[in-house]
């Protein structure tokens, strides 16, 4: 079968980086989940051009799916139809972003926003950065609709299609379009941050898009979105948690919220992919070690705010610090989804099945080794300013 | 030169105060073997890239780390040149076997360092240039 490589090539040399905070390096728990940005691994590599938001260098890999595998997911829609979305809320029983904020209509919509922005004042920055940091992932909805579309098989060909893969991209999309809404909508009224520096952020994200290395291969594209709805899940639950404890209930209310969303997603990813471990086991366990080799990058890993060449890497430092999203998280992901998919007890596999399916089932604890001997090691990081937060500093 | 051996063991008795931009004036000019010696083993032209070379002990436990890292068949030849990358270890396998390195030897390596190991003769390298500080 075909395999299309386009050679991206960058000729330009990399941006001497500024004085780095040893977080984005090997031995660091960002090492998982980060930014192929300075990985060490050769694998993939990112350059910068001075003033641009990174871009990655390596060769895109198109269609590695083989094509006659495409009559499986044809032969799933009716099978997706039932079981895949019934887990889609009817827009009518739908939380709206209004349901969250400050009612315009009501006599006391100056008084709901100043409380708002009262409760706001007693959280402090870190938060803030992880929120908006969270926030500019989500407003970039568009690269993540047009990521599912690219998968063979299950896109959406004419935007309109009845197909039942066509409706949960677009149902999908729909229901995450309220997240960046109602963040979006949160941090404007809340008063500490830079709004400015923000959406500047979102339209570099969405102009940079993002390559998780799926390969239009529908395999890889949802044992990604598995990880990343569960992902997500565990992010904004934290936030949600984190905002109770700062003494904000209605911010709490948002995140938990956004979380439950996100739960529902990741119940109907796993669902196809267990499904597709079902119907083809070996290609499924192939597939999942060559997602996990690869390394699930996280969505707005090529962020930038027209100011800082390593927006990323500094906004996961705060995240993990926080205990917002951490490499524990990673790999307890990661050991989550072996076991929801019976990976151990997979039978009948070719040789190179069993290898992926060693190298799975292995990889979790290997690691939590390494974040463990990275945790022992964390020299003190380097304060960083912020521009979402008018350049004030935090703690990475 | 005859006498020259393949291995740069030899010059590890040499003081190790080769730098590497010092030699690398030198190198070009003086250090020409015409291959008449027969070297055991092809000489890679003269790279002193660390300032110190390391005992063939040391290359050897490297080696044995590596091999059961990255479960190699013992057909498969592993050796000082050998790069990390065409062994097959990936950027995990890279930081596991450094980890092994510290684990054996008792050394702490730096980030930077770990960085810029990708060949057997690398690590072994710096895991004496380690060893010396201690």
């Amino acid at each position: 079968m075909a395999l299309k490589l386009n050679a991206i090539n960058f000729q330009s040399p990399k941006c001497p980086s500024f004085a780095l905070p040893p977080v984005a390096s090997l031995r660091s728990p960002k090492f998982f989940m980060a930014s192929t940005l300075r990985s060490g691994s050769k694998e993939v590599e990112t350059v910068k051009k001075p003033f641009g938001p990174p871009r990655e260098v390596h060769i895109q890999v198109t269609h590695s799916m083989p094509p006659q595998k495409i009559e499986i997911f044809k032969s799933m829609e009716d099978w997706a139809e039932t079981n895949i979305l019934v887990h889609l809320k009817p827009v009518e029983k739908c939380w709206q972003p209004q349901d969250f904020l400050p009612d315009p209509a009501s006599d006391g919509f100056q008084d709901q926003i100043k409380e708002l922005r009262e409760r706001a004042k007693e959280i402090p920055d870190d938060y803030f950065v992880v929120l908006v940091g969270d926030m500019i992932t989500e407003e970039a909805l568009p690269t993540y609709q047009t990521m599912l579309n690219t998968l063979d098989g299950v896109r959406d060909e004419t935007g309109a299609s009845p197909t039942s893969w066509a409706i949960w991209n677009r149902a999908w999309t729909a229901e995450e379009n309220r997240h960046g809404d109602l963040l979006n909508k949160y941090l404007y009224l809340c008063g500490r941050v830079d709004m400015k520096q923000i959406e500047k952020t979102i339209q570099y994200l969405i102009g940079s898009g993002m390559d998780p290395r799926t390969e239009n291969n529908p395999y890889l594209g949802f044992i990604y979105t598995s990880f990343q709805e569960r992902a997500t899940f565990i992010s904004h639950g934290n936030t949600a948690r984190l905002a109770r404890d700062h003494g904000d209930l209605k911010l709490a209310q948002i995140c938990g919220t956004i979380a439950s969303d996100e739960k529902r997603h990741e119940t109907a990813y796993t669902k196809i992919v267990e499904k597709l471990f079902e119907i083809d086991p070996d290609g499924t366990v192939l597939a999942f070690a060559d997602m996990m080799r690869k390394k699930i990058s996280m969505p707005a890993h090529l962020m930038y705010d027209g100011r800082d060449d390593n927006l990323f890497d500094h906004f996961s430092a705060v995240a993990q610090r926080l205990g917002v999203y951490t490499a524990k998280d990673y790999a307890d992901i990661l050991e989550h989804l072996v076991g929801r998919w019976k990976v151990e007890n997979l039978t009948g596999l070719s040789a190179e099945g069993q290898k992926a399916q060693d190298y799975v089932c292995g990889l979790a604890s290997r690691i939590r080794r390494l974040e463990e001997r990275a945790q022992g090691r964390a020299k003190q990081a380097p304060r960083v300013r912020f521009s979402w937060i008018y350049d004030r500093e935090v703690q990475l | 030169m005859a006498s020259f051996t393949a291995s740069s063991v030899s010059f590890s008795a040499v003081s190790c105060s080769f730098k590497q931009n010092k030699v690398s004036s030198l190198g070009k000019a003086s250090l020409s073997f015409s291959g008449n010696g027969s070297p055991s083993r092809r000489l890679p032209a003269l790279r002193f890239r660390v300032s110190c070379a390391a005992k063939p002990e040391t290359v050897n436990k490297v080696v044995d780390i590596v091999r059961k890292q990255l479960a190699l068949p013992a057909d498969r030849d592993v050796s000082g040149e050998s790069k990390f990358a065409t062994l097959g270890a990936d950027s995990l396998d890279t930081v596991e076997i450094v980890m092994g390195l510290e684990e054996e030897f008792g050394i702490s390596v730096e980030e930077e360092s770990a960085q810029s190991i990708t060949t057997v003769q690398d690590a072994a390298d710096l895991i004496e240039k380690l060893l010396e500080k201690k």
